[in-house]
């Protein structure tokens, strides 16, 4: 079974401060989404079940040679890696990193079987797997916690706002997964410089056949929110901080009423 | 086992400015950092001297991600009450060849290990390597993370503690009398705010030293240096009078309280911080510097102790370049000759000794020594304040005349038997 | 009249879409059409209308049982079409969330999902929702023709809405769905509802064992609060995924919020950042939660716990 999993790389959101109520990225290092880094587990898992090859997908955003950065997906046990970069692609929306992957995956050629994270770390939308399904034409499962593929047919459980469901879909098709789907391997070193050799291919949009897209959302502004809290530390012995919080929650009118 | 040409333990700018030397000459590297990224857990005060290094890689410098060139020097001692700044600023210390630049290592190592990619080599974050492997007296590979790998040569640079090296029989395990401890903090401050508090012209930089009150009488100082939109603010005090102490002073509170100094604190004032990091610090001189390469191994920057602290400049991160440079160059004259014993890598040690590091490391062999003085530290940042402040007072006694002044200050305080010494002592340094 | 439309396939939302769609509507001309699908759908006609739908487009196809993104996106697409919307409003549930891009890619129209605000600026949609992981607002502007937005629940509220004439339209539809329904079954475990809860504690990693939760337990008694958590806790299966409090899980505003062993991540906080009161027990005094809170304890929870809850019982 081939299967093409979409890989991002973001910036490290642990390292991602705020200044003046906006994001800093400077010097912030780029690494493979948690989610995608789960996506990649489940078809490692189930090429170990049915054979195939892997192929990690990424197309890559804000202007970051994500070259580098996707060795980890190689090391982590894809067999090969396509990446997608172009200067047309700095602030791509989710409808043209959709358009690019779906041409991508339509080169790559064999594709049974297309794994998204449920989201990205940095943006979160959930919109790019949706939207690559439905650009391939392909049936789409979200949410998937567990993931077999058998007889020509997927088979994903999910737990949604109101119940846990078992869905089947025919090959191919598109799954996104969750975090609870399993636990990602780190790669070792063994792992690491194995990834070296494999093949990795990096595409400019002219290969794909595309031009620059055009967008269909404006970002107006992207700025934290102003938090003003009293920030007040009690001090004293365990039983005297207790007795100060309480005593402040009286007062507050949150206790009491 | 796997094999490659050439393994470097460490991905600070020792490991990563030896990487980019081979990796550009087509040798097989592998860099391998403990950290999650090269500059994650680096320290330094903040100042890269780049004079000395202009000439190793010279197309690097130039794109250099600096935060400032330090274009004023100030030097203040901290007396009882008093205190006095020395300013010096000179024309050629900026210009347009700067003899050095502040820098943030998050942004400095990660650039570095970027270009060191782009010339081929591997850099290899998140992996610890928790063995030297030896065979026969012979660095043969490295262990990490329960694989093994072979190499024709190892290089050494996992900076100042020296666990692995210690371990293998490479270097003396580090002594606490040959290291100091260095806080720093990093604060935000508009870079507007900057340069006024500093005096600066736009763009340009201070760095500023302090010594006295603020290590409590321990051997070390204060340092302050301007980045583009922060300062870093820290402290280096002796290891030794640090365990010394026994007023239940943490470490961490020291720069706590070097803050709210009256001379520090409007420094600061207003300023957000945004990052808070330890290190120790080789201040062995070159008495400490450990044999330089051996059979299948070279040891570069902290490692081999190539760190100088003369008191008002610290330097390390300058020789941790260029021994990653001579090491590259010796390893590349290793693999023409086909010969990594330590007879082939032996050029390394000899290329050190003609170039910078160890002159520089030679000249200031008296250095440690005499910083063991603690009068350095306690007695004449405060004379120096006393008798400056003397000067300077105007009470409603008759003033004693400007000379008699002085002099009484001087003899008080600069001439009885212990300062003779402490002068005689400095011819050496 | 162009129309704004507006789905979920839980009543409840939308209907609170509805309500806040007619505002939107209004400021922007249009009227306002809900959509219910799936067998049962006609009942949820009148809900709608009395929200404040001008119309009910009503199809109980069978290919929408379950509520596959395929089905209604194709079905949705199809009443977009007739209606003649140009703003379309879902429910950001999980399912919504998976239609919605889906519907959006049909149309050639872009997407905002996880809005957690709509506005109209400048006679445009203004949607805000959070970015990197929760840190930021952004606030974008979509600028094609049809418009479709993933609301979350809760954003606006279907009280004291003024009910619409709720005419019912049968739409006729061709759709299908590739995906089937193997199994479903009600999940375990207690419900809660975080969204209304007054008072909430919310636990965390800091309790080393799944019994140790007691201790939060009789302190959320002591106080009168409902137990949430982070995801970390739902992840090691000890509690149950609707007390996630935070980006997967739900966005509360209490009066008051009381952390314990929770480290302040932003995916966790933009959950309670609406409390008028936040505070917190941690017993590293840099967590990052101490900077949100108004009131911290820095401590061990094993000994700041057992006090509090005493201490709690004699008010
Ligand atoms: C507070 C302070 C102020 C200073 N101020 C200045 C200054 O202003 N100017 C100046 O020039 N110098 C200064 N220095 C000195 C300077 O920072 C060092 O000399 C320099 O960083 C040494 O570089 P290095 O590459 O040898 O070591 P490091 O930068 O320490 O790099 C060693 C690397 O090896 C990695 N490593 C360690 N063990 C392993 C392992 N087992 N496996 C894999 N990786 C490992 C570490 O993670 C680290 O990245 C200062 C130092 C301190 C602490
Ligand atoms: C896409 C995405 C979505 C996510 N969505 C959510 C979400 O909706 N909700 C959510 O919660 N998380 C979410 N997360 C996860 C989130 O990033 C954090 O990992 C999680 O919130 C951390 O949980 P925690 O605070 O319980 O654990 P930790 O971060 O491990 O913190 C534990 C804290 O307990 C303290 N502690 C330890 N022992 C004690 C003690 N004895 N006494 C007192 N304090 C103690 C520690 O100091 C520490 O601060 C999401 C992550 C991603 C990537
Ligand atoms: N630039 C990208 N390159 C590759 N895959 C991506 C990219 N952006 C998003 N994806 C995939 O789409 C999923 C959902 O992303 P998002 O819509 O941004 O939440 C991610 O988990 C990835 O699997």
């Amino acid at each position: 079974m081939d299967i093409v999993v979409c890989v991002k790389t973001n910036p490290d959101l642990q390292m991602v401060r705020i200044k003046n109520r906006e994001a800093v990225t400077e010097a912030v290092p780029y690494k493979i989404g948690d989610l995608e880094k789960n996506a990649l587990q489940a078809a490692v898992d189930l090429r170990a079940a049915a054979g195939g090859k892997v192929t990690a997908l990424c197309l890559a955003e804000s202007n970051r040679k994500a070259a580098e950065d996707i060795k980890v997906a190689l090391a982590m046990g894809a067999d090969e890696a396509v990446v997608i970069d172009d200067p047309a692609l700095a602030a791509p929306d989710q409808a043209a990193i959709a358009a690019v992957l779906a041409a991508a995956v339509k080169k790559i050629g064999a594709c049974d079987l297309l794994l998204f994270g449920e989201g990205s770390s940095d943006n979160y939308t959930g919109q790019v797997g949706a939207r690559v399904a439905e650009l391939l034409g392909l049936p789409q499962i979200g949410y998937a916690r567990k993931v077999e593929a058998a007889d020509g047919a997927v088979r994903c459980e999910r737990s949604m706002d109101d119940m846990i469901e078992t869905l089947e879909a025919p090959l191919p098709a598109a799954v996104t997964v969750v975090s609870e789907i399993n636990e990602p391997t780190i790669p070792g070193l063994m792992q690491i410089m194995k990834a070296k050799s494999k093949p990795l291919q990096v595409w400019a949009l002219a290969d794909l056949g595309l031009g620059a897209p055009a967008p269909v959302r404006e970002i107006v502004s992207n700025l934290a929110e102003e938090q003003d809290r009293k920030n007040i530390l009690f001090e004293g012995t365990v039983a005297e901080q207790a007795d100060a919080f309480v005593n402040a929650l009286i007062k507050e009118g949150v206790l009491g009423r | 086992m796997e094999q490659v040409e050439c393994i470097i333990v460490g991905g600070g700018l020792a490991g990563l400015s030896a990487a980019y030397g081979l990796a550009s000459a087509g040798v097989e590297v592998m860099v391998l950092e403990r950290g999650d990224y090269s500059g994650a857990k680096n320290v330094t005060g903040g100042r890269l001297y780049v004079k000395p290094i202009r000439g190793f890689y010279p197309e690097l410098w130039e794109e250099l991600p600096y935060e400032r060139p330090i274009a004023r020097e100030l030097v203040t001692m901290m007396g009882d009450g008093a205190h006095t700044t020395i300013e010096i600023a000179s024309d050629r210390f900026a210009g347009a060849k700067p003899q050095s630049y502040t820098v943030l290592r998050a942004k400095l190592d990660q650039w570095l290990a970027e270009k060191v990619t782009e010339k081929g080599a591997m850099v290899v974050p998140n992996m610890k390597v928790d063995e030297l492997l030896r065979k026969d007296g012979r660095v043969i590979g490295i262990r990490a993370g329960g694989d093994e790998i072979g190499a024709q040569v190892v290089i050494v640079a996992e900076g100042v503690l020296r666990l692995l090296s210690s371990e293998a029989g490479l270097a003396a395990e580090p002594q606490a009398k040959h290291h100091a401890l260095g806080y720093k903090e990093v604060i935000e401050l508009p870079s507007g705010v900057i340069e006024d508090r500093w005096h600066l012209n736009p763009g340009e930089g201070a760095a500023q030293f302090f010594m006295g009150a603020c290590t409590k009488g321990m051997m070390g100082g204060g340092f302050l240096y301007t980045n583009k939109e922060s300062i870093s603010l820290g402290m280096v005090v002796g290891m030794e009078d640090m365990r010394r102490r026994r007023d239940g002073t943490e470490s961490w509170q020291l720069l706590d309280e070097f803050k709210e100094l009256p001379q520090i604190k409007p420094l600061v004032a207003g300023g957000v911080v945004a990052e808070y990091s330890a290190h120790s610090v080789p201040e062995g001189g070159i008495s400490q510097v450990p044999k330089l390469a051996g059979d299948g191994y070279l040891v570069a920057g902290d490692t081999a102790g190539l760190s100088l602290n003369a008191l008002v400049t610290v330097r390390g991160m300058d020789f941790a370049i260029a021994s990653g440079y001579f090491a590259a160059e010796a390893v590349k004259r290793a693999k023409k000759a086909g010969d990594f014993t330590a007879a082939g890598l032996a050029s390394y040690e000899a290329s050190l000794r003609n170039s910078f590091v160890l002159k520089d490391l030679e000249t200031a062999r008296a250095i440690p020594g005499f910083m063991e003085n603690p009068r350095l530290f306690t007695h004449y940042p405060v004379a120096v304040s006393r008798l400056l402040e003397s000067i300077y007072t105007i009470d409603e006694r008759p003033q004693a005349g400007l000379f008699k002044k002085a002099w009484r200050g001087l003899r008080r305080d600069f001439m009885n038997v212990a300062t003779v010494k402490d002068a005689w002592s400095m011819r050496k340094i | 009249m162009a129309a704004l439309l507006v789905y979920s396939e839980r009543v409840d939302t939308a209907c609170e879409l509805v309500a806040g769609g007619k505002e939107l509507a209004a400021a922007l001309g249009l009227g306002v059409s809900a959509v219910a699908l799936g067998p049962g759908a006609g009942a949820a006609a009148s809900a709608l209308a009395a929200a404040g739908a001008d119309s009910v487009y009503v199809s109980e196809d069978a290919a929408f049982e379950g509520w596959p993104a395929d089905a209604v996106a194709a079905g949705l697409a199809q009443i977009v079409e007739q209606a003649g919307a140009s703003v379309v409003l879902v429910g950001s549930t999980r399912r919504g969330k998976e239609t919605a891009p889906r519907l959006a890619q049909k149309l050639g129209a872009g997407c905002v999902s996880d809005v957690s605000s709509l506005v109209v600026e400048d006679g445009d949609l203004v949607a805000g929702r959070y970015a990197f992981g929760g840190a930021t607002v952004a606030r974008e502007k979509l600028v094609t023709a049809v418009k479709v937005f993933a609301v979350m629940p809760k954003t606006f509220d279907a009280e004291g809405a003024s009910a619409g004439a709720g005419t019912v339209v049968s739409p006729a539809l061709s759709v299908s769905t590739a995906v089937k329904v193997v199994d479903h079954r009600a999940k375990e475990g207690d419900h809660v509802n975080l969204d209304a809860a007054p008072l909430i504690v919310g636990v965390g990693r800091g309790f080393n064992a799944r019994e140790d939760l007691a201790l939060g337990d009789e302190l959320a008694a002591a106080l009168g609060a409902v137990v949430g958590c982070t995801k970390s806790l739902a992840d090691f299966e000890w509690l149950g995924e609707d007390r996630i409090i935070g980006l997967s899980g739900a966005k509360t505003a209490p009066d008051l919020y009381l952390s314990v062993g929770v480290s302040g991540q932003i995916q966790h906080t933009v959950g309670v950042s609406a409390a008028k009161l936040i505070a917190a027990v941690n017993k590293d005094k840099e967590a990052p939660i101490f900077a949100l809170a108004d009131y911290g304890i820095v401590g061990d929870l094993y000994e700041v716990l057992p006090a509090l809850t005493e201490r709690l019982k004699s008010v």
